[in-house]
């Protein structure tokens, strides 16, 4: 019993992690309609701004996520801007190669870059924990967790009640309308992919703290994020909660009982079935 | 025209076929990776040009192709052709079994789901005891590069005639009404369900008959390598980069983005990767319908054409 209660909340806990790591990409797809396959790149990308910034600056890895976040804002603005919005007119299938092929560019610089070796971001208190009887919860998954829950309630309050927010919402209804009303598209959609890339930044700082990371971990974190994605569905960044801690739980369960490689199985797995019946998502509206 | 175009054609293929002959043995070792990731390109053409649905599945085909030979080879002691006979079998079941449910799906949906489907293939054949786990399999070295080149190279023709056909046959018209406009085409009166399946089977047959090929050739399979999803980055950029939906688009696209790759890799060795994440960046915004749609009208519209391109589809 003792050992169930562990192991679901070791899945809540990376499920906030997972949720985070979700939001900037149901963000990008609901409003700009581009399902973004470098996502998981760009989270990667953070995670390295951070574990510089821990190694060569000995800042704090929570204390940079907002370091890390603007960093990777500047990237996301500058890349929708000049070369995503070329191409948002495409066909989907376009946009779905574009970003395939920035995952391949960016993938092989970080490899130039930073090398392949595996990196941590160590902090002094990170083999700490907290202990309620025989439940063993570590504080930086913890504090993770609570980063994770801060920024997708932030995000929620923020679409829902800042200007720049409704402008955001306005544009993902009806583009023709929201110009009717002055938002400057071309500004609007880099500041949203912006902002999603930067959530995906602060994803990579918080995954650099609980996990290893190395240049190839984007392309099974973009399939996860899109996983989470369909699982919570577009129309609400409170649905990428329930989507992450749903794989969170489904991941460390299938890991203990069947067996550690088979969890990408089970995530994956409850992707495809969630595609086939229902492709809006379990809190999606029905078509 | 049609004449003089079918006689270049037969000329460059009689060279295409005599390279063992003159050739030195890098070139025909090149020659065979280059023609089977032909084939790869050739194969995604069908589901992915012609009936408009991106699969990033189709590396599942070719790992289903290279163990189905490793296993009849090294399991059951069978000859070489039974085994792409048992890869071709398993590449059609996977297709009708995972295709009905999966091809339901439109756009990106279908597509990340082809691409859940390719990664969780390795994790599945790595706790396979019959396929050796993830230690994978030794294949009886067979040391004869000029029959791996020649069937490599039969089998693009192979390929490429079925693509012909499908450009001009009622069952080719029903893909293409698909990928332009599913409910017209049902309307039409196209079993779409049955048509899609179908070509999905068939763009499966050839990936498994290149990666069986291309099992023997090496012989050695695991399942990363197998199903190694980098190869759906290679054949899906070559047959965009040739022109999808065309019948030698994809061949023009691998050949020449091989030679490309082959030249970077020997210079710099980390570049080659990088060179194929910059030439999709690049096609998709400068020349979306790929090198078959630019040499048309480049003629008309000369260095506009990219300027057209651009123009067309940004904000």
């Amino acid at each position: 019993m003792d050992l169930l209660v562990q192991i679901l909340l070791n899945g809540i806990l990376l499920g906030g992690l997972y949720a985070v790591m979700a939001l900037g990409l149901a963000l990008v797809w609901g409003v700009l309609n581009i399902v973004n396959l470098a996502h998981g790149a760009f989270i990667m990308l953070g995670a390295y701004v951070s574990w510089h910034l821990y190694t060569y600056l000995h800042i704090d890895p929570f204390l940079g996520l907002p370091i890390t976040a603007v960093v990777m804002f500047a990237v996301g603005y500058a890349m929708q801007r000049g070369l995503l919005n070329l191409v948002v007119r495409a066909p989907m299938f376009n946009t779905l190669l574009i970003t395939f092929g920035l995952e391949v560019v960016i993938t092989y610089l970080a490899q130039m870059a930073f090398s392949a070796d595996f990196r941590t971001i160590n902090p002094s208190y990170a083999g700490n924990s907290i202990q309620f009887g025989a439940v063993v919860l570590p504080l930086a998954r913890l504090m993770a967790f609570g980063v994770a829950i801060v920024l997708t309630v932030g995000m929620w309050l923020f679409l829902l009640h800042t200007k720049l927010g409704r402008a955001i919402r306005a544009t993902a209804q009806n583009l023709v309308a929201a110009r009717l009303y002055g938002v400057e598209p071309r500004h609007l959609y880099a500041m949203t992919f912006g902002i999603g890339i930067a959530l995906a930044g602060a994803a990579g700082g918080l995954y650099g703290t609980v996990s290893q990371i190395n240049p190839y971990i984007g392309a099974t974190l973009t399939a996860k994020s899109f996983a989470i994605a369909i699982i919570g569905g577009l129309d609400n960044p409170l649905g990428v909660i329930v989507g992450g801690l749903f794989l969170g739980i489904i991941e460390s369960i299938t890991a203990l009982y069947i067996g550690p490689t088979f969890a990408d199985v089970a995530s994956f797995g409850v992707l495809v079935l969630v595609l086939i019946v229902r492709p809006s998502g379990l809190l999606g509206k029905t078509a | 025209m049609t004449a003089l175009r079918t006689l270049l054609i037969l000329v460059a293929l009689a060279i295409l076929a005599a390279v063992p002959w003159f050739g030195s043995d890098v070139l025909v070792q090149f020659g065979i990776n280059a023609l089977l990731l032909a084939v790869l390109a050739q194969g995604w053409n069908i589901i992915g040009g012609y009936t408009g649905y991106a699969s990033f599945g189709n590396s599942v085909f070719y790992g289903l192709g290279s163990y189905g030979v490793g296993i009849a080879m090294v399991q059951w002691e069978l000859p070489f052709t039974a085994g792409l006979v048992f890869g071709v079998v398993l590449a059609v079941a996977f297709a009708v079994l995972l295709g009905i449910p999966v091809l339901r799906l439109r756009g990106h949906y279908f597509a990340i789901a082809t691409l859940a489907l390719a990664q969780v293939m390795t994790a599945i054949v790595s706790n396979v005891k019959l396929a050796g786990q993830n230690i994978g399999l030794v294949l009886p070295p067979l040391n004869n590069d000029a029959l791996f080149y020649e069937s490599a190279l039969g089998l693009l023709v192979v390929a490429t005639l079925t693509v012909f056909w499908l450009s001009r046959s009622r069952f080719g018209f029903g893909l293409i009404a698909i990928r332009e406009n599913e409910e017209g085409a049902a309307v039409m009166g196209v079993n779409t369900t049955l048509y899609k399946v179908l070509a999905f089977a068939l763009s499966g047959v050839f990936s498994a008959l290149a990666g069986g090929i291309h099992a023997y050739w090496v012989t050695f399979i695991d399942p990363e390598s197998a199903f190694d999803i980098s190869l759906n980055v290679k054949m899906i950029i070559m047959a965009v980069f040739g022109g999808p939906g065309t019948v030698l688009g994809p061949i023009v696209g691998a050949l020449s983005l091989s030679a490309i790759s082959e030249f970077l890799s020997s210079e710099i060795t980390s570049i080659a990767g990088l060179f194929f994440g910059v030439v999709v960046v690049a096609a998709v915004v400068l020349m979306p319908r790929g090198l078959a749609d630019m040499l048309r009208r480049f003629r008309k519209s000369g260095w506009r054409y990219f300027a057209e391109n651009i123009r067309a589809h940004r904000l």
